[in-house]
């Protein structure tokens, strides 16, 4: 009885425990949660309004965010700032101080309540930049060996190996031969023995016709060229990191015969603003580390921009890129046609463009890399939804022709796209 | 044999290795984007349009210049194209995606790839943005303001007026089913600027 007794006692006991701890663990989380939740909200806000002009933790166009209530005269005075902004900035003494400093001034939002502009503040207080992405892990990639010159020298080494024994085995042969009195003719030494000299004789010609043929094939074909260019531009930094779109800078090849090399005032558009290289450590193929931030101080001296008093100082002059891409002039190539026309993307000819650190020339540019292409690129037609081209509706038989089953799609070959014509002329 | 070696030594990716015929390669003709000698041989040649001129088929010129006098003066500019039908709206929006929304974002709210990169980008969808009068917007494109370049260089004047016609297309969406009467008020607001 009395342990039966006992053992309610002790059940009781750690029921109460156990729910005990369940509120105070709820009653934690909660406490957290809230906490989190808040800081989200100031981070929200922060994006939603202050970001194009501050950062939490460093200068940008506006001062850095994070402690600015102590800097400020009183703590309150950011409340009374953000929604006061116009009449401040002529008669604060703190306020006409940053703005001396900053140039530039702060958009008014009347909007915003002291309880946003607290948690916006709050959240700049207790932010921690994230970790910077992964530099150590770049450049330790080594290129997969080339194992061929390995085999190569294998194969030589068992060759003259087969050799030798051969040798061997002959004159073991002549040997057990003298001894059982079966006379042979003296050997004729191997430097004039024919058969072997014809070998040799063929492997050299089909060596050298291999490497020459190869040779003259290439002759003006340059593919894989990679000029040093004046400047260290990245494409994968502009237009794969940042997105760049290539016609941002090389709008020339919707219009025009030619993909316009950007004249300096492009660059500018972005890099008044963007004085720093701040993303992954860039190495050349060589595995030369390049300061970003050099580079622009070098855009900076071909334009005659000052980054410290935002002017244009000293003459500027054009920045002269080594030209990649050449088709002899023989031929005629126009990038509008291709480009708005055809509708293809840069990439089609010039590669993965994005993932290039130094451009180097992707493609053959031979006529018989022009050719497949007219080949096998199906035409886009206009279609009812006003896609495509409408260049092409001289050519109504071909729909007539797809319409009756005759073909599946047309191929720029059959709208000429091989006449020889059409470019060399 | 020595052709062999001579052709299979300009192997390097630092230069452009040879050709058969340069005459038949590189032009005589000056080509685009390279340096030419002809001012310096006395040739008259004039890299660029001749002052007063327009383009075939192309807009009047814009007169006003690029100080805070002209940018005041842009608000009674009106813009001289017939609205956009939706083909036009849809060349707009790719012109706006090329040129504009790597900052101002793809949904005009500043939150392109370079936010963050680049300070002070406008995010449009902000009301002083959206009451913002479409010939003070053409000016800021022409010329540039604060930290924003001028694209003049990039869009002509055709296609600046149909961004901003897309702009103004996208900013009515927000701005509409919210509350006309903001609206309003910020078309009367204009109105008496436009009177100062």
């Amino acid at each position: 009885m009395s342990t039966i007794h006992n053992s309610v006692l002790v059940m009781h006991y750690y029921r109460r425990f156990i729910v005990r701890t369940i509120t105070y663990i709820t009653f934690l989380l909660l406490f957290f949660f809230q906490n989190f939740l808040y800081a989200q909200n100031g981070e929200q806000i922060f994006k939603a309004n202050c970001a194009t002009c501050h950062k939490p933790d460093k200068d940008f166009t506006g001062p850095a965010l994070a402690h600015a209530r102590d800097r400020e005269p009183t703590k309150e005075w950011a409340y009374k700032w953000v929604n006061h902004v116009d009449e401040m900035i002529t008669t604060d003494p703190y306020a006409k101080q940053l703005f001396a400093k900053f140039n530039s001034k702060m958009t008014q939002f009347s909007d915003l309540k002291k309880e946003d502009i607290k948690a916006v503040l709050d959240w700049a207080d207790s932010y921690t930049p994230p970790a910077a992405p992964g530099g150590a892990v770049k450049g330790g990639e080594a290129a997969p060996e080339d194992n061929s010159l390995l085999y190569g020298l294998l194969t030589l080494v068992l060759a003259v190996v087969a050799l030798i024994l051969l040798q061997v085995n002959s004159n073991l042969k002549k040997l057990s031969d003298e001894k059982q009195g079966i006379r042979t003719p003296n050997p004729v030494p191997f430097y004039r023995n024919k058969a072997y000299l014809l070998l040799a004789v063929i492997v050299v010609f089909l060596i050298g016709g291999y490497f020459t043929i190869e040779g003259a094939v290439g002759l003006g074909r340059m593919k894989g060229y990679q000029p040093i260019q004046p400047i260290y531009y990245s494409h994968k930094v502009h237009a794969g990191t940042n997105q760049i779109s290539c016609l941002y800078c090389h709008g020339g090849a919707q219009d025009s015969k030619h993909a316009n090399i950007p004249s300096v005032n492009v660059c500018m558009n972005c890099h008044m603003a963007i004085k720093e290289y701040t993303g992954e450590p860039v190495t050349t193929d060589e595995g030369i580390s390049i300061n970003g931030t050099a580079e622009i101080q070098k855009l900076y001296q071909y334009s005659g921009w000052n980054p410290t008093s935002k002017t244009y100082d000293h003459p500027g002059k054009p920045i002269e890129w080594v030209r990649i891409h050449n088709l002899p002039d023989h031929v005629y190539f126009n990038h509008s046609q291709h480009v708005k026309v055809g509708q293809q993307q840069c990439q089609t000819c010039h590669g993965p463009i994005q993932e290039m650190g130094q451009v180097k020339q992707f493609a053959e540019l031979s006529m018989g890399w022009c050719i497949n292409c007219h080949r096998e690129t199906k035409v886009q037609f206009n279609d009812d939804k006003g896609n495509g081209n409408k260049f092409y509706s001289i050519y109504e038989k071909f729909h007539e022709d797809i319409k009756n089953k005759k073909y599946d799609s047309v191929t720029v070959e059959k709208i000429g796209g091989t006449e020889c014509q059409k470019c060399h002329y | 044999m020595l052709a062999t070696i001579v052709l299979f030594s300009c192997n390097d990716r630092r230069h452009p290795g040879r050709i058969y015929m340069p005459d038949m390669t590189y032009s005589r003709a000056y080509e685009a984007n390279a340096p030419n000698d002809l001012a310096a041989k006395g040739i008259n040649y004039l890299p660029f349009p001749v002052p007063g001129t327009i383009r075939r088929g192309d807009l009047f010129p814009y007169t006003l210049s690029n100080d805070s006098n002209g940018y005041k003066l842009a608000i009674d500019i009106k813009d001289p194209l017939p609205p956009l039908d939706s083909v036009g709206l849809n060349e707009a929006h790719r012109l706006f995606n090329i040129n504009c929304a790597i900052c101002h974002g793809p949904n005009l709210d500043a939150q392109g790839p370079l936010a963050g990169k680049v300070g002070g980008i406008a995010n449009l969808k902000m009301p002083q943005y959206v009451k913002e009068p479409e010939g003070q917007m053409f000016h800021v494109v022409t010329y540039g303001k604060n930290n924003m370049g001028s694209y003049a260089s990039q869009l002509d004047r055709r296609q600046r007026w149909m961004v901003i016609q897309f702009i103004k297309s996208e900013q009515a969406k927000i701005s509409a089913p919210k509350d006309s009467v903001a609206a309003g008020s910020g078309t009367t607001k204009d109105s008496t600027m436009a009177k100062k």
